[in-house]
């Protein structure tokens, strides 16, 4: 009996208390001079890009007297599943951080729902700071295609896939970093045959399709990329190119370089098995490099480029978009060009992550400078062949499977390759190409 | 789905209950404790791995493996957890959002289930299936319409758009529950009272509610539970930090291609507490209203 007049007692509080909540909402967004800047991204406050950005905010409030800075920090899903619908009410932040690619910042560009960046991009010199890679994730044409068109995003940080080795096993087994491909292979080899599996690798997500798209890149230049991500051209899935990917990579399976056993795996998986020391060798992204900077005690590591390749996975991360229902666009191109600015940029490679417009001699820290050294080698020799699975929506599940069959060794090359062919030409027959 | 195990769960407890007295004293018995031991250890390895876990450092973690156990008690993951998303104002969200549904959607519940278990509705049984449907219909089907909604009546990010959503979701699940259960109430106390002179208003609170009482506290407590798990519509409803849910507040730890380990087991671990110590709190209660559900 006591019972349900606590719940009684309880439940009038807690519907008393709703009803306040609720009616709180309608006292912001005056006018007037106190205006506030709202500010989305999901980035870890430690992170690289926490870090620079919580100094752009206080860089923002000094020189903006009267403006606040409202920042929230979002969950990357629920940005992923809800930004179509929050952009579309009046709910919008003024400047967030948003996915780059046809089908999320592309997708809501054709919408309209993002506004057209391309006036303050040159009047505030953005397209000069970043690369033409970096920028292929900024523009969107009509159709909400990456690559050329107007500008909808700014990147602020980029990445690639490299190589990260492990130093210690390295010296153990009597292996030098290699600088051409048959070195490379020469190290895998000599751990196989000592009987270590030396690349450790998720099947079960991105990574295996990341080096099996190396493989093929090792045969590749721009054009055929070009043709291969932004539809300019045809793609032969037989050519020389994915031929060798798909080969060489079951290739490397049946070697003994990949594990039979990762095909089931995810990438924290992979990565926890490198940082544990247990493979001597991890081929995926710069997002990993801040924890292994952090996380990895008992052992040496290091980062080399995958060697021999001219073009190598990797693009701008992930972009600053404007709503086109903010009330704040000034303030919000404000804050993405002092993001943008080089002390900002130095921060954010200082702190580990990959800056687009920094100075490298204002980069301390010999392992920052290997990895933005090892990056500004990339894009000098325009070298950003952007991920496997962009083409197409829903690429991502089909590399993830014909890859899968590639490690299980259930299906030839040849087969896979035609897997990959047919959901990329459905694609290709959709956008009228 | 929730409702449909749940009913599967109590008509599993029931079956239990007539079989346990049969097994005697034989060696069925030792099996049968023994087969819940080990249903006991599967339903209690993740707790243990979440624990382990949240009381690592990330360097531990990142060294030995999610299965190692930690060198020392780490409450840091914990501690900056609550901090980053300002959990007691999500515990205290989540809370009024539970408890509003809950004690509505019953309320909302008692009244349909009223008119159509015991007052004579036409077509009464196709209103139920109907009302069964609704329930049945994915979440994501729902979205868009009531975005559009909550947009155009003002409701988009506040508690309030969760609270009616789930009041309606939860409440359709309790008509199709008590209107079944109040089909069998026995109609000669109906008959008494109106012989009395109570009218039908009467008739509902002073009598029909205080019998059925025991089905409606489990209702609550259910309805309770299940809206404080609730994840996509918070998500799509609530925008705005200060408005977020528990669960929702757990999703900011889930990066692009990073997740924190350590962290999100703190978390985890963080969010499954409150759900627990309800239970805990309302345990006798429930068991009662299975058992009266049984006996009945």
């Amino acid at each position: 009996m006591s019972k349900i007049g606590i719940v009684a007692a309880v439940v009038a509080a807690a519907l008393a208390l709703a009803a306040c909540g609720s009616s709180d909402d309608a006292g912001g967004g005056g006018a007037g001079e106190a205006r506030t800047l709202k500010l989305w991204h999901y980035e870890n406050a430690t992170s690289a890009m926490g870090v620079a950005w919580s100094e752009a905010v206080k860089r923002f409030e000094a020189t903006h007297p009267g403006v606040k800075v409202k920042f929230e920090e979002k969950g990357f899903e629920q940005i992923q599943k809800t930004a179509g619908m929050v952009l579309g009410s009046d709910q919008a932040p003024d400047v967030m951080e948003y996915n780059k690619g046809n089908a999320t910042a592309g997708l809501l560009s054709k919408q309209g729902l993002l506004a057209d960046l391309s006036e303050e991009a040159a009047k505030r010199g953005w397209d000069k700071l970043l690369s033409p890679s970096l920028q292929a994730t900024a523009r969107y044409d009509e159709r909400g295609v990456m690559g050329s068109g107007r500008w909808f995003g700014v990147p602020n940080y980029a990445e690639y896939v490299m190589v990260y080795y492990n130093k210690d096993a390295f010296e153990k087994q009597g292996v030098k970093v290699p600088t051409t491909f048959e070195e490379f292979t020469g190290v895998l080899d000599a751990f196989a045959k000592a009987g270590v599996t030396p690349i450790t690798v998720a099947g079960a997500e991105y990574p295996a399709q990341q080096i099996m798209y190396q493989l093929a890149l090792s045969k590749a230049q721009r054009p055929w990329v070009d043709a291969f991500q932004r539809y300019q051209g045809k793609t032969d899935f037989h050519g020389p190119e994915f031929t060798y990917g798909a080969t060489t990579f079951a290739d490397w399976v049946k070697k003994g370089y990949i594990g039979k056993e990762s095909a089931g795996l995810k990438a924290e998986d992979m990565g926890v098995a490198f940082t544990s020391g247990k493979f001597p060798i991890m081929i995926s992204g710069s997002w990993w490099y801040g924890r292994m900077a952090t996380e990895i005690k008992d052992f040496e590591w290091g980062t080399f480029l995958w060697p021999g390749n001219q073009m190598s996975a990797g693009s701008s991360g992930n972009i600053w978009v404007v709503p086109e229902k903010s009330a704040n666009k000034d303030l919000a191109y404000d804050f993405i060009d002092i993001t943008m600015s080089k002390d900002i940029q130095n921060r954010l490679g200082n702190a580990g992550g990959i800056p687009v417009a920094a100075d490298v001699s204002a980069i301390t820290g010999e392992k920052n400078k290997e990895l933005i050294e090892n990056y500004n080698k990339l894009a000098a020799q325009d070298g950003l062949a952007f991920y496997p699975d962009w083409p197409a929506p829903g690429y991502y599940d089909v590399m993830v499977a014909g890859v899968q069959e590639l490690i299980n060794g259930t299906k030839a090359p040849d087969a896979v390759l035609d897997d990959f062919a047919a959901p990329y030409n459905d694609n290709l027959a959709d956008i009228g190409g | 789905m929730t409702s449909l195990s749940l009913r599967r769960e109590t008509a599993q407890v029931r079956a239990a209950r007539r079989r346990a007295p049969a097994a005697g004293a034989g060696p069925g018995r030792w099996a049968v404790l023994a087969a819940l031991v080990v249903l006991a250890v599967v339903m209690l390895v993740p707790f243990a791995i979440v624990t382990l876990n949240a009381l690592k450092t990330p360097a531990e973690y990142a060294a030995n493996g999610p299965l190692a156990l930690p060198g020392g008690i780490y409450l840091d993951g914990l501690v900056e957890f609550w901090n980053r998303v300002d959990f007691g104002r999500k515990l205290l969200n989540s809370f009024l959002i539970s408890a509003s549904v809950a004690v509505l959607a019953v309320t909302l519940a008692v009244l349909n289930a009223y008119a159509l278990g015991i007052g004579r509705v036409r077509g009464r049984l196709w209103i139920l299936v109907l009302f069964l449907m609704a329930n049945t219909l994915p979440q994501e089907a729902l979205v868009y319409p009531l975005y559009y909604i909550a947009k155009e009546v003002g409701l988009y990010d506040s508690r309030m758009a969760v609270i009616l959503i789930f009041t309606v979701v939860q409440g359709a699940f309790g008509t199709y529950l008590l209107a079944a259960v109040l089909g069998d109430f026995p109609r000669e106390i109906i008959e008494a009272a109106a012989m009395d002179g109570a009218g039908r208003w009467r008739i509902l609170w002073r009598i029909v509610v205080p019998v059925s009482r025991p089905t409606l506290t489990v209702l609550a407590i259910f309805f309770f539970i299940w809206t404080w798990n609730e994840f996509f519509l918070p998500l799509v409803f609530l925008i705005s930090n200060d408005n977020q849910t528990v669960p929702v507040a757990l999703g900011v730890l889930q990066g692009d291609k990073m997740m924190d380990v350590t962290m999100s087991s703190a978390s985890a671990l963080l969010g499954i507490i409150p759900a627990v110590v309800f239970f805990l709190i309302f345990q006798r209660t429930l068991t009662r209203g299975v058992t009266v559900g049984a006996v009945k």
